[in-house]
């Protein structure tokens, strides 16, 4: 990452961190924080179940189900629906950037519509990566931005954020005009009620869900059992992330769009998605399940990367794809492997804890980080300079002989 | 009581052994220091070498079992008093140095004079967020100068960028993490930055020198002799 990316960055999150200072340390927080971490850890509990509650009931609501095991069987079912589109909408998700959605529509020559502003201002950048979950541009300053979009767009634009909005706006609302699907994510899911909760604040994800076809991608991680449990996971969520009480918009899709206004009959596709398809993705969260179930507790607020010592002079170098920081480091062991784990940084952690400690779940991520790298060093994954000391000690009893 | 002093201050920085032990004779305090003190494993379990850690806490465990263990760095301190008891089951004696400094002044073993100078504390993570120890330090700095508090203090004390084994294979990040915490530092009105850790002091002292910068940077048992000598 550029010093002036880092500037950047540490700016942004300085700013949220004092907004949501006070959020934070309320009392009705800290209840819905311990109300969230039994949410979380009983669903976490029955994950099995979940899914397959969860399958019975979005598909009972009319909903498109699909089980992906990973991240080929997800885009191959994505590719199904999108298939003969020119272009595709989409609102911001970590796990569309997590089975790389946007490499694979360009592979396949659909042009993807990042429609969220910071989504869609990282879209032009040159290594398209975000620096924040729900900030993606936090790390770009107000030229630089406004240096990309004269380059992409080829207009004039000034440094100014509200310009820069009118402009980006105007692009994204013509090119939504060509497009049929949306493709979003979800913050939470209901299991029982066969619902998915999406939390935004541009008003963006209403758009992309209203067009003729609704994708929801989204990892088993984010079930939950009803919609008042994930209401209150995306709340706690939005107040970590944001520094606000609640977001702009919540929007529950439970089906697609239909009515049964004349004489009792079921249509479908009076304004909204005539069909919504939910790809479920597993994609290593089995795995984490049975090996670091802590790991799943996470609800995605980004919290951990605001605050890391390390995040603040790495960036999203440290880490994999859109799951940043150390808690990302330990999802890409069970979303890739053990090397690609050793590269998005198991080593450059310095176990601090500081993380856990602003962690609404309190995931454990520096004993998770020790335990994978015990794992590491037994499959002969390691760095040299450690296996060097390591072996000092082990034979005269001191890191430095 | 086996003193502990620990690789780093055993090899790199004597002079908080010295410290330490001249405190300890005024003290009064009877001590031994092992012939063949080892590593305490923490930098194996880090970076994990279980297998490694195991034979090495194995070997210290031995010499240590069954006597109070007095230790000066933060990192032995968790390991010796968390990771022991974890991993091989053995619940160890063992006192951090600012812990036994407090109590020397509580219980008016010492009796230090107040110097002219106003310091600020920086928490060691294994110190404060492993094992909570946040107020022996700062009462002894209170009573012997005045303390003044950076951004960033105790649960949230921002990490010096050593650990972890992180030092050894990327130093310029930890170096570059420690001129962040000494930003911290000098943006209060303290002349010297106190620690607790000798990881946390090396890694100080070299970012220091690095932006030659001329903040000192003291272990407590230092500034505590200092104290004591005047």
């Amino acid at each position: 990452m550029k010093e002036s990316e880092i500037q950047a960055m540490n700016r942004s999150f300085q700013i949220l961190n004092d907004r949501r200072k006070e959020l934070l340390d309320n009392k009705q927080t800290s209840k819905l924080k311990e109300r969230v971490k039994k949410i979380r850890k009983h669903s976490i509990e029955y994950l099995d179940q979940l899914v397959d509650i969860a399958v019975n009931n979005l598909s009972r609501n009319g909903m498109e189900v699909v089980y992906a095991n990973n991240s080929e069987e997800a885009l191959k079912a994505i590719y199904e629906v999108v298939k003969d589109e020119k272009f595709v909408a989409k609102s911001k998700s970590n796990t569309a950037s997590e089975i790389r959605l946007g490499d694979f529509l360009k592979g396949e020559d659909i042009e993807l519509i990042e429609t969220d502003l910071g989504d869609r201002i990282v879209q032009f950048t040159h290594n398209k990566k975000s620096s924040h979950p729900i900030g993606p541009a936090a790390h770009l300053n107000i030229k630089e931005i406004a240096r990309i979009i004269r380059e992409e767009l080829n207009q004039p634009v000034k440094d100014d954020p509200q310009e820069i909005l009118e402009i980006v706006r105007r692009d994204v609302l013509e090119g939504l005009t060509n497009c049929r699907v949306g493709i979003t994510g979800a913050n939470s899911v209901a299991a029982q009620d066969g619902s998915l909760v999406m939390v935004h604040n541009e008003g963006n994800i209403s758009l992309v869900s209203m067009l003729d076809t609704h994708i929801v991608v989204v990892g088993v991680d984010k079930l939950v059992e009803t919609i008042e449990d994930a209401v209150s996971v995306v709340k706690l969520e939005t107040i970590y992330a944001t520094g606000k009480k609640v977001p702009a918009y919540m929007n529950v899709v439970s089906s697609p769009s239909k009515t049964a206004d004349i004489e009792q009959v079921l249509l479908m596709g009076m304004y909204g998605a005539r069909r919504v398809v939910v790809i479920l993705l597993d994609n290593g969260r089995s795995q984490a399940l049975k090996d670091c179930e802590e790991s799943l507790l996470c609800i995605g607020c980004g919290s951990c990367i605001v605050t890391c010592p390390i995040y603040s002079v790495v960036g999203y170098d440290f880490g994999y794809e859109r799951h940043l920081g150390g808690r990302g480091v330990v999802f890409s062991r069970y979303l890739r492997d053990k090397e690609i784990c050793f590269k998005s940084g198991l080593y450059t952690c310095t176990l601090c804890g500081q993380c856990s400690l602003d962690c609404p779940m309190e995931i454990p991520t520096n004993q998770l980080i020790e335990e994978l790298r015990r794992e590491s060093v037994k499959s002969g994954i390691l760095k040299d300079e450690h296996e060097e000391i390591a072996r000092k000690i082990v034979r005269k009893g001191s890191p430095f002989f | 009581m086996i003193y502990f002093r620990g690789c780093v201050v055993r090899e790199k920085i004597p002079r908080i052994e010295m410290a330490t032990k001249q405190i300890l004779g005024k003290a009064n305090i009877g001590y031994r220091i092992l012939d063949n003190e080892e590593c305490c494993g923490s930098f194996l379990l880090r970076t994990g070498f279980t297998d490694e850690a195991r034979e090495v806490m194995a070997k210290t465990v031995e010499k240590l079992e069954g006597e109070q263990i007095l230790v000066s760095c933060a990192g032995c301190y968790n390991t010796l008093k968390n990771d022991y008891k974890e991993i091989l089951g053995v619940e160890l004696d063992v006192i951090h140095t600012s812990q036994l400094f407090k109590k020397f002044l509580k219980e008016g073993m010492l009796s230090p004079k107040n110097l002219p100078v106003t310091v600020c504390y920086h928490d060691p993570c294994h110190l404060g967020r492993r094992c909570s120890e946040y107020g022996a330090p700062r009462t002894v700095l209170k009573q012997i100068a005045e303390l003044v508090e950076m951004e960033n203090i105790r649960e949230n004390s921002r990490c010096c960028g050593s650990g972890g084994g992180v030092k050894s294979v990327y130093p310029e990040l930890a170096n570059n993490l420690a001129g962040k915490r000494l930003d911290d530092a000098l943006r209060t009105p303290a002349d010297i930055l106190v620690t607790t850790c000798s990881f946390c002091l090396i890694n100080f002292q070299e970012a220091r020198n690095r932006s030659e910068g001329t903040l000192p940077v003291l272990d407590l048992s230092e500034i505590l002799l200092w104290a004591l000598s005047e």
